[in-house]
């Protein structure tokens, strides 16, 4: 059964159509590739499925429930993590609380309760920051736990927003361009990540990414977009010889930017 | 740990201060002090935790000082009831104006709040028949506090009140201190910081600014009851939007989203008129150029100077 | 009193007030469309203006003209000082910041003009306020017709400016890209002298104009910028024309509120009209929607 499924999902900015009618699915435990050139509308479909952005029309359900037009805060807590094309994250704060609070959202007490010290936080919260230093220790961030978040390398702080989404353990974590601004040898560490994400705990991945590399080592399945309109849905190397991609490819590298970004 | 057993010594003194000291002056002056460390702690959650700029802290403060005097002259209520009363009427309207922020930030919430304490303070100056227009409305003196039939404290002098102010600012910072050190306050602060990002991890935003506002109206309201029953009456020229500027002020210089700050503010903002009579008149331009410049200069306040200075 | 002659009167009132409105909103969406700042200090400009030209008139017995120069000129000094001292240290930061600052700035100004002007109400006299004019079955004194007068012909000079000067050009360039105006050269620092005296000149005009009808007092100010902030969200954040129509709007509003139903109601009602419409459609009622996703 598919844990994520999109019907004819649309999305309109004034006249412009970014996304338009797509159909997307993706099986529990797959890693599904989405790629297209600039403008394309992959950001406006990460948009859409976390519910950042509500689709002007279309239908698009996570794990058997209608999330249609649910906001993101919602989507996040039904266990669907996101990282962001650009990075982002929380700029008074250290490395771990960026990833200690994370878990807030699924330990949330009440309003009097916090007022009046009635439900003791605290062992929630030093659960919290264990489970953020083990995780930062996995990613090699151990070191770097205090340190202010913005004060981290690109390459760093991408690790930062990994570790920020594998807290919650979702059950499906978007990841925008990964392997944006990353040396090689970073590129491969994160391929392993994300491997053993999938592998070891069993997360179901949406990948969008434009180093190829990655996608064909990590992909099952490739689904690609062009000008809002998916062109192909396949495994990644019948992807790579289809004439349509390889044409939005050479035909769409000087199109406008994308109205979805950010 | 170490910041409470501050705390708790620094409340002790305070407690013990009447026994040494006679003046009344003295007294007065903290009993305002006291009130007004009510109001910039409260304000602190909203601007300094949540980053809603807020610039209504004295119209809160005028619907839970009115609210004492209303329900007083309408149903007779005393302290124990014109206390909770007021708390919850300031916190029903900084849930009003809370909803604006759902939609608005930075300048467009600014001038929502701003034009909310003007339509209080309107309301307040030229609603003759329910609020007494500029005259005002008399308050009672607190009198006897009484529990179950039990009279606990009696509160008929300056020092009575000094106690009852000390033992709500006590409160009122414990609550602010729980609040902002819980999760709701991580949230707030990841709200202030990235409102996209708070939600994309599942903060609900929503709850979050709704919870703020009214915790911060509901303390001004706190403040706003105790002062009404302090000077024994209530007239609209206490909560004109000087008194937002003023507090907003306090909570600037201190340093924001800190607590402490909040607190040291209010101490120099109304200590420092007192000491220096003269600069009694230039109280306000005084406020505003303070205002400027730690915006330009010192950013966190008088506690981000001490931070810099221990780092260092 | 409901006759239409009583309604010409009040809608003469209305333009009279209003275009005083459209002066004080025009400066300030024009330093929120170029700058991005949101003066909260714009009314004390226009509160200062009306001091400057009060006090011209007490020492020198000015006329209209001279008095109004004075004020202007008055004011775009301050408003020059504002921009240097307050407003430029925070330039390429957040201009949340600007919040902040420019509360500070009115609190100060305001009550330096407490101290330096005190708190009684004044008025300006002028020589022509004894002359009466009639126009149909209206009446007002010629200083109060001019009003709308020297308002229209401000209103075109900054259009005039704005559309056919190189200055103008640069600024519409910073309103409509700040970054890529700045990448061709437009120079920032100068666009925001220029932006924040236009500005100030207007307010310091409508001060002195409007001492004439409306007593002042320092804290004049507050209600007059509230006004504006009206204006300039009804008519759109950062859109001259719209700020123009929203204007004389909410003056012919108020006075008709003010005629037909209750004085207290006045101010009342363009606050709450003022929320509303920041609830409901917070691009204004004469501004275009931006989606800015």
């Amino acid at each position: 059964m598919s844990l994520l499924v999109c019907e004819g999902v649309t999305r309109r900015f004034g006249g412009l159509v970014a996304v338009d009618a797509v159909d997307l699915a993706v099986g529990e435990g797959e890693i599904v590739g989405l790629i297209g050139p600039n403008g394309s509308g992959k950001s406006t479909m990460v948009n859409l499925v976390t519910g950042v952005l509500p689709p002007s029309a279309g239908r698009i359900r996570f794990a058997g429930r209608d999330v249609t037009g649910m906001p993101s805060w919602r989507v996040a807590r039904l266990g669907i993590a996101r990282t962001f094309q650009m990075l982002r994250l929380f700029k008074s704060m250290s490395v771990r609380e960026n990833v200690a609070l994370a878990l807030h959202p699924k330990l949330d007490g009440g309003l009097l309760g916090s007022a009046l010290g009635l439900a003791r936080p605290a062992a929630a919260d030093r659960d919290a920051r264990a489970r953020a230093d083990a995780l930062l220790d996995l990613f090699g961030l151990a070191a770097l736990a205090d340190r202010p978040a913005t004060a981290l390398s690109i390459g760093q702080q991408r690790m930062v927003e990994l570790a920020r989404g594998m807290i919650v353990e979702p059950r499906l974590f978007v990841l925008d361009e990964p392997a944006a601004g990353l040396s090689p040898p970073n590129v491969e560490k994160l391929i392993e990540l994300i491997r053993a994400m999938r592998d070891r705990h069993g997360i179901t991945i949406l990948l969008v990414e434009h180093v190829m590399k990655v996608v064909h080592a990590l992909c099952d399945r490739v689904v690609v977009l062009d000008y809002g309109v998916k062109i192909a849905d396949d495994d990644p190397d019948a992807v790579a010889r289809d004439p349509r991609v390889v044409e939005a490819y050479i035909g769409g590298a000087r199109k406008a930017d994308d109205a979805g970004a950010g | 740990m170490r910041a409470f057993l501050i705390a708790v010594a620094v409340l002790a003194a305070l407690a013990l201060l009447p026994l040494a000291v006679a003046g009344g002056y003295l007294l007065h002056v903290l009993v305002v002090i006291f009130i007004f460390v009510i109001l910039a702690v409260g304000l602190d959650l909203v601007m300094g935790y949540c980053g809603q700029y807020s610039f209504a802290q004295g119209a809160f403060y005028g619907i839970g000082a009115y609210t004492a005097a209303i329900l007083h002259r309408d149903l007779g209520f005393g302290f124990w009831q014109t206390l909770p009363s007021g708390i919850v009427a300031a916190g029903l309207f900084g849930l009003l104006l809370g909803i604006p922020s759902l939609r608005l930030s930075g300048h467009f919430l600014a001038i929502t709040t701003i034009a909310f304490q003007t339509i209080v303070y309107l309301l307040l100056t030229q609603w003759t028949s329910f609020t007494g227009g500029q005259y005002g409305l008399p308050v009672p003196k607190v009198g006897a506090l009484t529990l179950f039939g039990w009279e606990l404290f009696r509160v008929e002098t300056v020092r009575d009140f000094y106690f009852l102010a000390l033992g709500c600012m006590a409160a009122a910072i414990g609550v602010a201190w729980r609040l902002a050190h819980s999760r709701i306050g991580r949230q707030w602060q990841a709200i202030q910081d990235d409102e996209l990002l708070a939600r994309a991890i599942g903060v609900d935003v929503t709850r979050g600014k709704l919870v703020a506002f009214v915790a911060s109206a509901g303390l001004a309201g706190a403040a706003g009851v105790l002062l009404a029953h302090y000077l024994q009456g209530v007239s609209p020229d206490d909560f004109a939007i000087w008194t937002s500027a003023t507090v907003v002020a306090m909570v600037l210089a201190g340093g924001r989203a800190s607590i402490v700050g909040p607190i040291l503010g209010a101490v120099l903002f109304t200590a420092m008129p007192e000491v220096l009579r003269s600069a009694q008149s230039y109280k306000l331009v005084i406020y505003g150029v303070v205002m400027i410049l730690v915006v330009s200069f010192l950013p966190g306040g008088i506690v981000g100077l001490l931070r810099r200075e221990r780092r260092a | 009193m409901y006759t239409l002659d009583f309604a010409l009167q009040i809608l003469a009132n209305g333009i009279v007030i209003g275009s005083v409105y459209v002066l004080v909103a025009l400066g300030l969406t024009l330093i929120f469309g170029i700058l991005g700042i949101v003066n909260f200090a714009h009314g004390e400009f226009y509160m200062l203006g009306a001091y400057f030209g009060i006090t011209a008139a007490a020492i020198y017995g000015l006329s209209l003209f001279p008095l109004l120069l004075v004020g202007i000129l008055g004011v775009v000094l301050v408003g020059l000082l504002s921009e240097r001292l307050v407003f430029r240290p925070l330039a390429g930061g957040d201009m949340t910041s600007s919040i902040i600052t420019s509360f500070g700035l009115a609190v100060a100004l305001q009550n330096a003009a407490l101290i330096a002007f005190g708190p009684q109400p004044k008025l300006l006299r002028t020589p022509w306020a004894q002359i009466p004019v009639e126009i149909g079955p209206v009446f007002m004194p010629l200083q109060r017709a001019l009003i709308p007068v020297i308002a229209l012909v401000l209103v075109v000079a900054v259009h005039v400016v704005l559309r056919h000067t190189w200055t103008g050009r640069s600024l519409r360039a910073m309103a409509q890209h700040g970054t890529l105006a700045q990448l061709y050269g437009v120079d920032v620092k100068r666009v925001a002298v220029v932006t924040f005296a236009v500005g100030a000149a207007l307010a310091g005009g409508a001060g002195v104009l409007m001492s004439s009808v409306f007593l002042v007092q320092p804290t004049v100010g507050n209600m007059i910028a509230l006004k504006a902030f009206t204006v300039v969200i009804l008519g759109g954040m950062g859109n001259v024309y719209g700020a123009v129509s929203a204007g004389l709007f909410l003056g012919i509003a108020e006075t008709f509120v003010a005629g037909y139903l209750t004085n207290t109601l006045r101010d009342i009602v363009g606050f709450a009209l003022v929320v509303v419409v920041l609830l409901i459609r917070p691009q204004g009622l004469f501004g275009r929607a931006i989606d800015r996703a």
